[in-house]
C-alpha cells in the first residue's frame, strides 16, 4: 500500500509541473508588456527598464541558451520560469500590482473563506443527495423517482450565478430575511482561530455571531450546492440499481432480512464508492465555482479576488488564486484515488 | 367460434419480421421515453428559434435603445406609460428583453456548437489513437514514425539551445535506426550503451561548433534521447504521454481554466469558445479511450486484424462506430455544459462584447439593477439558459437510456 502511494505521489509530479508551467505561460499570453501595465502606459523608459531588472523579465523565458555559448551554465538555468518555481518554493507569489501586497498573505486571509462555503455547500449537497438517490433507487420508476431524477437534473442545469441572483431578490430584497452579502455583519464580534467562522463562534459559544455567519452563508452554500447535488443524487441512484441487482441483495432478501437492512447495510455500503468518488472530484468544481457564486455575493474568497483580479488585470492575483485552485483540486484528485485503493481491496495496486 | 383454416395462416408471418436497425431501435426507445421527448422539444424550440430568429425577425443591437422605455415591466397589453407590448419588459437601455433573449440563441447555440466540435475532434482522435495502440503492436511503419518523431521531439530542444536544425535531423534519424534496428541486442544494457553513446555524439559534436559547454549540455540531453529511444517503445508509451497531457489540462477545475484563458486573451465570443472547447478536449479523450478499450478485445476487431486490413480502417471503420454510443451522449450533455459555460463567461464580462445580445452578458448588464426592483430584467434571461440546458441535458439523458439497454430493466 505504501508503495503504491508513492508510486501515485511520484505521477503527481508531472501533473503538478504542468500546471506551474501552464499557469506560468499565462503570463506570457497577456497582450502588452508587464512592466509597463506595473507602471501605467505614462512611465519612463527608464523605470520601465528598472523594472524588468528587478522582476527578472528581460531573462530569457525557459532556458538562456545565449548564456550558454558565453560558457555560463548558472546563466543557461537563470530564466524567468525557473526563478518563478524558486519563488513557488519560499511560497512568493509576487505581489498585486495595484494594491502591493503580497499575493501570498492575501491568499491566506481569503483562502479559508472559500473553504467554508465550499465544505458547507458539500455538506448541504451530501445531505440532501444521497438520501434522493437512495429513494429514487429504492422507488425505481415510481412517481417520487421521475420527479427527483428530473428534478436532480434541472440542479445540474442551473446556472448558478442566476440561481444565486433570484435567491437575493426574493430572501434579500423582497421578504429581507437575510443579508445580500458579505461573510459578517460590521459590529459583531468574532474571535478568530481557524479562520472558519462557523466553527470559531462555535468553539468560542459566540451564539449571537454564529446566527450572524449563518444567515450570511446560507444563501451562497444552496447556490453553490445545487449541481453537486445533483450530481451526487443522480450518482448514487445509478450506483445503487448496479448493487441492487447483485446477486447477494437477492440473497439477502430471499433470506427474509428487512427493507432497510438490505438497503442500507447490503447495498448501500457497495453502493458507496463511486458516490464517494464523484463527491470528491465535485470539490474540486466547487471551488472553481466559488469564482461565480463569491462575485454576486460579495464573499471575501478566493473566487471573487481572482474576478476582481482578472477585471483590474492585477496578473499576479490571477496566477496565484489559479494556482491555489488548481493545486487543491490536485490534492483532492490524489487522496480520492488513495481512498479508492483503501476502500476497495479489489483494486490492484499496480 | 370461427374456425381458422389452415390456408389463412400465411408462412411468411412468422418468418420474415420488418427490418430494424440498432439506430432505428434506439430511435424507438428515445421516443418512448417521456423525459426524452420532453429534452427533444426544448431543444427543437431553442434550435429552431436560434436559428431562423434573423430570417423572420430581424435584429441590430447597435442601433437598438430607447431610453424613454428604460427599465419597463413586462406588459401585456401597450399602455399610456409604454406604448409597446413587452412581455419580458424592458432593460437598463430600453431593450425588448423577450427580442434579446429570443435572438441571444443563436449566440449561445454557436458557443456551444463550436466549443464542442473543437473538444470532440482533438479528444476524440487522441483518445481513439490512445486506447487502439495501447492493445495493438504497431506495425513496421508506425514503429518508424512514433519513433522518429519521439527523436524529433527531442532533438528540436538540442537543435533549439545549439541553434543548428541539423540536430533534429540528426536526432529523427537515430530514432529511425532505433525502430529498424529493433531486434540489435534488444533489451540489453549493449543497446542502451550503443544508442546513449550515438545520441550523445550526434548531439555533442555540432555544438561544439558554438562552444564548449553548448557541446557539452547538448550532449547529455542528446544521450538521455539515446537512451529513451534504445527502449521497445510501443503504443502504451504514446498512449501515456498523451493522457498524462491530459490529465494536466483535466487538472484545472472546469471553466476557471477558460475564465483563465479569456482572461488573457482578452473578451469575445471567438476567444470564449476556443477556451471552452480546449478545456473540454481531456474529457472527450479520457471517455473514447475508455470506451475504445471496452471493445478493442472483442472477436470482430481481432478478425479484421487477422485478415490483414490496415489498422486505419480497423479504426475509423470497426472500432468508430462500436464506441459511438457513449461519445454521442457526451456529446449531447458536452452542449449543455458548454452553453452554462459560456453564459458564465458572459457574466463575468469575459463573453460576447456588448451590445450584442447574449445571455450571460444580459445577466451580468442588469443584475446590478435587482436591489431597485427589476427583477424581469435577471428572470428572463436566466431561465433561457436554464431552459436550453435542461433541454440537452435530458435529451442527453434519454439518450444513454436508449443506446444503452443494459442499463435499464
Amino acid at each position: 500500500m505504501s508503495r503504491y502511494i508513492i508510486r501515485r505521489i511520484f505521477s503527481v509530479l508531472p501533473t503538478l509541473i504542468g500546471v506551474t508551467f501552464v499557469i506560468f505561460m499565462f503570463q506570457r499570453l497577456i497582450p502588452g508588456d508587464p512592466a509597463v501595465a506595473m507602471l501605467g502606459e505614462h512611465a519612463t523608459e527608464e523605470n520601465v527598464e528598472r523594472i524588468r531588472e528587478q522582476f527578472g523579465l528581460n531573462r530569457p523565458l525557459f532556458l538562456d541558451r545565449e548564456a550558454l555559448v558565453e560558457n555560463d551554465i548558472a546563466g543557461f538555468f537563470d530564466s524567468q520560469y525557473i526563478r518563478y518555481m524558486k519563488r513557488l518554493f519560499v511560497l512568493d507569489m509576487g505581489e498585486s500590482i495595484h494594491r502591493r501586497i503580497p499575493v501570498a498573505e492575501t491568499l491566506g486571509l481569503r483562502f479559508p473563506a472559500t473553504i467554508e462555503l465550499s465544505l458547507l455547500a458539500m455538506f448541504i449537497a451530501i445531505l440532501i443527495g444521497i438520501p434522493v438517490g437512495i429513494v429514487s433507487a429504492a422507488k425505481r420508476n415510481s412517481l417520487i423517482d421521475s420527479v427527483s431524477m428530473v428534478g436532480s437534473l434541472v440542479g445540474v442545469s442551473m446556472p448558478i450565478f442566476w440561481l444565486g441572483l433570484m435567491e437575493i431578490m426574493l430572501f434579500a430584497v423582497i421578504w429581507q430575511w437575510l443579508p445580500a452579502g458579505g461573510r459578517i455583519s460590521t459590529g459583531v464580534e468574532l474571535q478568530e482561530i481557524t479562520h472558519l467562522y462557523l466553527l470559531d463562534s462555535l468553539i468560542t459559544g459566540n451564539f449571537e455571531a454564529f446566527k450572524d455567519v449563518l444567515s450570511h452563508i446560507i444563501m451562497p452554500a444552496i447556490a453553490l450546492a445545487t449541481i453537486p447535488m445533483g450530481i451526487i443524487a443522480r450518482m448514487t441512484r445509478s450506483s445503487m440499481l448496479d448493487v441492487l441487482q447483485e446477486d447477494y441483495v437477492r440473497t439477502a432478501k430471499a433470506k427474509g432480512l428487512g427493507r432497510n437492512l438490505v438497503l442500507f447495510r447490503h447495498a448501500l455500503k457497495n453502493a458507496a464508492l463511486p458516490v464517494i468518488t464523484i463527491i470528491g472530484l465535485q470539490m474540486g468544481t466547487l471551488l472553481a465555482g466559488a469564482v461565480l457564486t463569491e462575485t454576486i455575493f460579495a464573499w471575501p474568497g478566493i473566487g471573487r479576488w481572482v474576478y476582481d483580479g482578472i477585471l483590474g488585470r492585477d496578473y499576479p492575483i490571477v496566477q496565484g488564486g489559479t494556482l491555489v485552485i488548481a493545486l487543491v483540486f490536485v490534492a483532492v484528485n490524489f487522496f480520492v484515488d488513495i481512498m479508492y485503493a483503501l476502500l476497495d481491496p479489489r483494486i490492484r495496486y499496480d | 367460434m370461427t374456425e381458422i383454416t389452415p390456408k389463412e395462416i400465411t408462412v411468411t408471418d412468422f418468418a420474415v419480421r420488418e427490418h430494424r436497425s440498432l439506430w432505428m431501435d434506439a430511435w424507438r426507445r428515445l421516443l418512448a421515453s417521456n423525459t426524452a421527448r420532453l429534452g427533444m422539444f426544448i431543444v427543437g424550440l431553442f434550435v429552431f428559434s436560434a436559428v431562423f430568429a434573423h430570417y423572420f425577425w430581424e435584429y441590430n443591437p447597435k442601433i437598438d435603445l430607447d431610453y424613454s422605455l428604460k427599465l419597463k415591466p413586462p406588459t401585456l397589453v401597450a399602455n399610456e406609460e409604454v406604448p409597446s407590448v413587452h412581455i419580458f419588459g424592458t432593460d437598463k437601455l430600453g431593450r425588448d428583453i423577450f427580442r434579446r433573449v429570443v435572438h441571444g440563441g443563436w449566440n449561445s447555440l454557436r458557443v456551444g456548437i463550436v466549443a464542442v466540435g473543437i473538444s470532440l475532434f482533438f479528444g476524440g482522435l487522441i483518445g481513439l489513437f490512445a486506447g487502439f495502440y495501447e492493445n495493438i503492436n504497431m506495425t513496421f511503419v508506425e514503429r518508424l514514425t512514433l519513433f522518429g518523431l519521439t527523436g524529433f521531439m527531442m532533438g528540436i530542444l538540442s537543435a533549439w539551445i545549439a541553434a543548428q536544425p541539423i540536430q533534429a535531423i540528426f536526432m529523427t534519424t537515430l530514432g529511425v535506426a532505433a525502430a529498424y534496428y529493433k531486434d540489435f541486442y534488444p533489451d540489453s544494457l549493449k543497446r542502451t550503451a550503443i544508442f546513449a553513446l550515438a545520441g550523445f555524439l550526434l548531439s555533442a559534436l555540432p555544438g561544439f561548433f558554438i562552444s564548449f559547454t553548448v557541446g557539452w549540455v547538448v550532449g547529455v540531453w542528446g544521450a538521455l534521447t539515446g537512451v529513451l529511444l534504445s527502449r521497445p517503445l510501443e503504443g502504451k508509451f504514446f498512449s501515456n504521454v498523451m493522457m498524462r497531457l491530459m490529465d494536466i489540462v483535466l487538472s484545472f477545475p472546469g471553466y476557471l481554466l477558460a475564465i483563465a484563458i479569456v482572461a488573457f486573451l482578452g473578451p469575445g465570443l471567438s476567444k470564449g469558445m476556443i477556451a471552452i472547447g480546449v478545456v473540454g478536449i481531456p474529457v472527450y479523450a479520457r471517455l473514447t479511450r475508455s470506451a475504445v478499450l471496452s471493445v478493442i478485445q472483442k472477436e470482430y476487431i481481432l478478425a479484421a486484424q487477422s485478415v490483414g486490413e490496415a489498422h486505419s480502417r480497423i479504426i475509423f471503420r470497426h472500432l468508430t462506430p462500436n464506441i459511438l454510443s457513449p461519445i454521442i451522449v457526451q456529446t449531447t450533455m458536452g452542449l449543455a455544459n458548454a452553453i452554462l459555460s459560456a453564459a458564465a463567461l458572459g457574466f463575468l464580462g469575459l463573453g460576447a462584447i456588448p451590445p450584442e445580445p447574449e445571455w450571460g452578458a444580459m445577466l451580468g448588464d442588469s443584475y446590478r439593477y435587482l436591489t431597485s426592483g427589476a427583477w424581469w430584467a435577471v428572470l428572463f434571461p436566466g431561465l433561457a439558459i436554464m431552459l436550453s440546458v435542461l433541454g440537452f441535458n435530458l435529451l442527453g439523458d434519454g439518450l444513454r437510456d436508449a443506446l444503452d439497454p443494459k442499463l435499464r430493466t
